[in-house]
């Protein structure tokens, strides 16, 4: 670590040696040259846009450009044109300039291959490439740790690999156990990540020790277990909240699913009891109802496998604390299935709470026949095989379903009425008011289901059957309206029509 | 003027009318102390001698101004009560709206009644001046009326256009946005124009005050005034006889005939209109003929696509699309307004071109000047509607298909016209409908840019008309025939 | 034509009696139907205002200090008026989730969700629970006679 911190020292110095007492210099005639080079058909190399990014640079920059051109870091046209290209911020730019590693490796004259950090998107599919975007957006790079924080040598150095150690080490290359440590040497380290980012947990490697990915790796010396770089990824880093980092919530299922949807890697993992861990998560979660939102409608709210799972202290919930993972959102629910007579049969059983009934990965949307007392629904289903017969939980649960089942039918129905007197021009405000109460009454008996006591859902039921009853007198109301509007307009049109029939025969007797 | 010096009805008819029961009596009585204070006899003698022309044509064509009429007058009562619960204003002109339609008795028929009759009374308006076009009745000595009438026409568009912000709603609200925005392309005045238009450099509730004063006050004074000019020329100078007829053969007696024959046409406009109003609230859900309500105006929402004008102004809209963003190193929009406003001039103008007309010949080439301006805006109008256009948002359709179809449907129409002008009126000169079709075919089905079509069409029917005048002054007078 | 209308035969005047009588009728029988929707249109309404600004009645206002808070209707939206220490805030009582109507837990005070638990603080903003957004915020201002008037944050 404190290697690390010596090496920012040293890039550090030549930049305030630089920003005191020299004077801006000139653009540099070769600089110029570069600028206005034209490759083989005639065109720019440096494009207007980059040309306009350059005249915006502030001086101390131009002084870096300069002086890379002077000592031949910058050689062509087209790699000050990759470099522009990237119309970096001044603070990210200023580190680039001051990057031989990067500057070099960039340059298409001097390196090939998996050797140069280009831009194009080809490189960025192959590991083994370097993208030079990801390099400078690097979470990294940015607060100033690029190559030689890792790789060693000193950046600022005019050549060379004489200082860069083949890195890994051959042998290191096979068990990526070590990777864990390397990484904790900084973030471990609360005083030295205080300086970059103050709200930044630094428990990661002590979570992760203790998780079952941390056990496989640093215990079984597993190396199919995941290690920082198989999730945070390698160069170009980037924080969890960036939408293209590994570690984006939108991403994440995809990312764990690398390993955990793939037989060959999770083959020979097994569960506490012996069995065969499963692969189908993912494709399960896809499906559910948070895979849904997550995925699909973009609801960045809904749970990704870390939400339930924790991140670097990954596990599964255990029986006891399923319910608690799912109160973190679902409070309600949860609250009121602690108060209700199930708690204790659960708990009897031995039964994880909100999973029995709404499944692991694959939870579906929920659904009012869930509720049904016949075969196929899950009250009767679970009630036949765990529980005494008892007609008193059947009626129960066939009034749920019954008064839920009517409040949503009226809803849909009166919304489609209203709907249609609306396109009649009559007034559906007072309807849609009560369609809201009714709304609000469903939504909220649904969650009340889970008191599983007649009383507690009848008092979150009733405003619902008032507004049932309301709506339906509205309708009423506003059809008798349209009713009273069709006779006018009968009358009015007899009035009119027997007007002009007198009309007609005054007319013919006038022109008699 | 001939009408007055009619001599086919007597003036012995009016002194038999006070012998008529007791009721009568009284009138009579009422009528003598008007008539010795205010002269009026003379009035009554006019009105009694008027006549209107009966002969060639078909009746119906003399009742459309009146109707017209009748909708304006619908249009002042409605509009009468709907100030009385209107309050302009950001927080307010939607709010009240929407009150009014669904709280206050009968204030939705009030509304629905203005907007079908808004409606009604510019398709009224336009088979009026359309007929009044085909039977030359614009010639002397009625150019003025045709002049007012036509000024008429032109304040109608502007309660359509004012009256449409009104509701503050959103599709008025973008509607409106992007119809003034045109005005910027006048030369040198249009940023100027714009500003007062608006007041301000862009739609806001200022422009909606604007818009209200004008719907109101400004534009209902300048239409009584010229309806008043131009019942006055019509009643000085009686209904205009058919072409080449000095007087008509026979004729009808505005008072009480035609009159009443008039009311009763009203009565009838009345109960579709009273029918409409309660079966179709919200207009017929053509686009451009419907006026739900819908959201409030939000000035800083985004514009959606489908923004269309009302139907009557869907022409322009279409002809702004077809001209490209720069043309003879001017603006598109700029030298689509120019064209738009030499149409208009040209049409302001007619009685003075038709020189045939003027002479009080027969002049085939102005009908079909008609036919083929009735041919122009049907076929933009309808690319203008996306006639033929899917319907789902997903797939979009091209111009192309969209003109294809519109061309089949407006050949239909301009086949159904030529046939039936030939057959059943003989008419024999087609240069200038022939023109409008061929731009349509040239445009719709071929796939030349619309503006080269016009272009195309516009020279070919010039050559035409020039070679059929050479002939003509070099004796061979033949060759045109009405 | 003269002729006919100069003599005058019982059966003709009869006739002409009938037509006279039923125009007068039709036309009083069209003015009627004219008239009465435009009398009943002209009438003012009971309670007045056509929404905008909502002024809360004295019921809403004795309730929101009796309870802290109260739900009204502005512009056809369901607003929750809370009062708390001298200050009076309006949201949109529609929760930012899945639509339900919002109340106020005076002893937390948090606006509160029932349906699924979501809590909003007296800013708006999302404390805990599913909702995506925030409650969008409505003005609030007190007239010098002590009247609410709770209208649309844009001005």
């Amino acid at each position: 670590m404190r290697t690390i911190l010596s090496i920012f020292a040293a890039g550090a110095i030549p930049l305030s040696a630089l920003a005191t007492g020299q004077t801006p210099a000139a653009t540099d005639p070769k600089l110029v040259a570069m600028l206005e080079a034209k490759d083989a058909n005639g065109k720019a190399v440096v494009s207007p846009e980059e040309r306009t990014y350059f005249m915006g640079l502030n001086d101390h920059l131009r002084e870096l450009l300069n002086r890379a051109v002077q000592q031949e870091v910058i050689t062509s046209p087209q790699h000050l044109h990759s470099l522009l290209a990237l119309q970096l911020r001044p603070q990210k730019m200023d580190l680039l300039l001051q990057n031989n590693c990067v500057l070099c490796h960039s340059d298409p004259e001097v390196q090939s291959g998996e050797d140069l950090f280009s831009s194009a998107p080809a490189s960025h599919d192959s590991p083994a490439y370097m993208n030079l975007k990801d390099v400078v957006e690097d979470v990294h790079f940015r607060s100033g740790l690029s190559c030689a924080g890792c790789h060693g040598g000193d950046p600022t150095a005019q050549l060379g690999h004489n200082f860069v150690k083949e890195w890994p080490e051959k042998e290191r290359a096979h068990n990526r156990a070590w990777v864990v440590q390397f990484c904790a040497r900084c973030h471990s380290d609360p005083t030295f990540m205080h300086q970059f980012n103050p709200s930044l947990p630094t428990d990661q490697l002590a979570k992760f020790k203790d998780s079952p990915h941390g056990i496989t790796l640093l215990v079984k010396r597993d190396d199919r277990a995941p290690q920082c770089i198989s999730c945070h990824g390698v160069h170009g880093i980037r924080p969890a909240k960036d939408p293209q980092s590994k570690v984006y919530a939108q991403r994440v299922p995809e990312t764990c699913g690398t390993c955990h949807a793939n037989p060959k890697v999770m083959s020979g993992f097994t569960r506490p009891d012996g069995s065969p861990l499963p692969t189908n998560q993912l494709a399960e979660y896809r499906l559910s109802v948070h895979g849904q939102a997550l995925l699909a409608r973009g609801d960045l709210g809904a749970p990704a496998c870390n939400d339930c799972h924790g991140n670097h202290a990954a596990s599964p919930p255990g029986v006891a604390i399923v319910s608690r993972s799912c109160s973190t959102c679902h409070s309600a629910n949860v609250s009121l299935f602690d108060g209700s007579k199930h708690k204790q049969a659960f708990d009897a059983h031995s039964w994880p709470e909100c999973s029995k009934c709404h499944g692991e990965h694959a939870i579906k949307k929920t659904n009012d026949s869930m509720l049904a007392t016949g075969p196929g629904g899950l009250c009767g289903d679970c009630h036949r095989q765990s529980a005494k017969n008892n007609p008193e939980c059947v009626m129960t649960a066939d009034y749920f379903r019954k008064t839920i089942h009517e409040m949503s039918e009226t809803r849909d129905k009166v919304t489609k009425i209203s709907d249609n007197l609306a396109a009649k021009g009559l007034d559906v405000e007072a309807i849609n008011n009560q369609l809201t109460e009714l709304n609000d009454a469903l939504k909220k008996s649904r969650t009340y289901v889970h008191s599983f006591s007649r009383n507690t859902f009848q008092q979150t039921a009733a405003p619902g059957e008032e507004a049932i009853q309301k709506s339906k007198t509205l309708v009423t109301k506003a059809r008798s309206e349209y009713k009273f509007r069709q006779i006018g307009l009968a009358a009015s049109i007899a009035s009119i029509g027997l007007l002009m029939l007198a009309i007609y025969l005054k007319l013919r007797q006038l022109e008699k | 003027m001939q009408s007055i010096d009619n001599p086919t009805v007597e003036s012995s008819s009016q002194k038999k009318e006070p012998e008529r029961g007791a009721g009568e009596t009284a009138s009579g009585a009422l009528r003598a102390w008007l008539d010795r204070r205010y002269q009026l006899t003379p009035l009554f003698d006019f009105l009694s001698h008027k006549q209107v022309p009966l002969g060639v044509h078909w009746m119906g064509w003399y009742y459309l101004g009146g109707i017209t009429m009748f909708f304006f007058m619908v249009q002042v009562v409605t509009g009468v009560l709907l100030l009385m619960y209107y309050q302009p204003g950001e927080a307010t002109a939607y709010e009240s709206i929407h009150f009014l339609t669904t709280k206050v008795p009968f204030g939705w028929l009030i509304r629905s009644i203005h907007s079908w009759s808004a409606h009604l009374m510019i398709i009224s308006l336009l088979l009026h001046m359309f007929s009044t076009m085909m039977l030359k009745a614009y010639r002397p000595p009625r150019e003025v009326t045709w002049v007012s009438g036509y000024l008429l026409f032109l304040l109608t568009m502007g309660f359509g256009f004012s009256g449409y912000l009104l509701p503050w709603n959103k599709l008025a609200y973008f509607a409106t946005t992007v119809g003034t925005n045109i005005v910027r392309s006048v030369p040198v005045l249009g940023n100027w124009l714009l500003e007062v238009l608006r007041g301000g450099q862009d739609v806001s509730i200022n422009t909606l005050y604007r818009f209200f004063a004008a719907h109101v006050v400004i534009l209902p004074l300048a239409f009584v005034a010229f309806i008043g000019l131009h019942l006055l020329l019509i009643q000085r100078q009686g209904m205009a006889p058919p072409l080449g007829e000095k007087v008509a053969p026979r004729g009808m007696r505005f008072f009480p005939s035609f009159a009443l024959r008039d009311l009763l046409l009203w009565l009838a406009c009345l109960m579709v209109l009273a029918a409409l109003a309660v079966f179709l609230p919200y207009g017929p859900g053509i686009p451009g003929m419907d006026w739900e309500l819908g959201d409030k105006a939000d000035p800083l929402a985004p514009a959606y696509p489908g923004i269309k004008p009302e139907w009557y102004f869907l022409w322009e809209y279409q002809l702004l699309k077809e001209f490209p963003p720069h043309l003879f190193g001017l603006e598109g929009p700029q030298l689509c307004l120019f064209v738009i406003g030499i149409l208009f001039v040209i049409w302001a103008l007619i009685p003075w071109i038709d020189r045939r007309a003027y002479r009080d010949k027969p002049s085939p080439a102005f009908s079909d000047l008609g036919w083929a301006a009735i041919l122009f805006l049907t076929y933009l109008t309808l690319m203008g509607w996306d006639v033929g256009a899917h319907h789902d948002a997903e797939q979009l359709t091209s111009m192309q298909e969209v003109a294809r179809v519109c061309a089949w449907w407006t050949l239909a129409a301009g086949a159904v016209v030529i046939l039936v002008r030939s057959w059943r009126f003989g008419h024999r000169w087609f240069i200038l409908t022939g023109a409008a079709l061929l731009q349509v075919i040239l445009h719709g089905l071929i796939g030349v840019s619309y503006l080269l079509a016009g272009l195309i069409s516009f020279v070919l029917a010039a050559i035409a008309i020039l070679v059929l005048l050479y002939f003509r002054r070099s004796g061979a007078d033949a060759a045109i025939s009405t | 034509m003269e002729e006919h209308t100069t003599t005058v035969d019982k059966p003709a005047t009869s006739r002409r009696h009938f037509i006279d009588l039923l125009l007068g009728v039709s036309v009083v029988a069209w003015l009627a139907s004219v008239a009465y929707p435009i009398i009943r249109y002209l009438k003012p309404l009971p309670q007045t205002g056509s929404g905008g600004p909502t002024h809360l009645t004295r019921d809403e206002a004795s309730k929101l200090e009796q309870k802290q808070f109260v739900i009204v209707p502005v512009s056809g939206q369901r607003v929750i008026v809370v009062n708390v220490q001298d200050r009076t805030c309006a949201f949109s009582a529609k929760c930012t989730h899945e639509g339900c109507t919002v109340t106020y837990l005076p002893g937390q005070s948090v606006i509160w969700c029932p349906c699924h638990d979501g809590r909003f603080d007296l800013n708006g903003r999302v404390l805990s629970g599913p909702p995506p957004r925030p409650l969008s915020q409505y003005a609030v201002n007190r007239q010098p006679d002590g009247g609410i008037v709770i209208s649309e944050e844009r001005a």
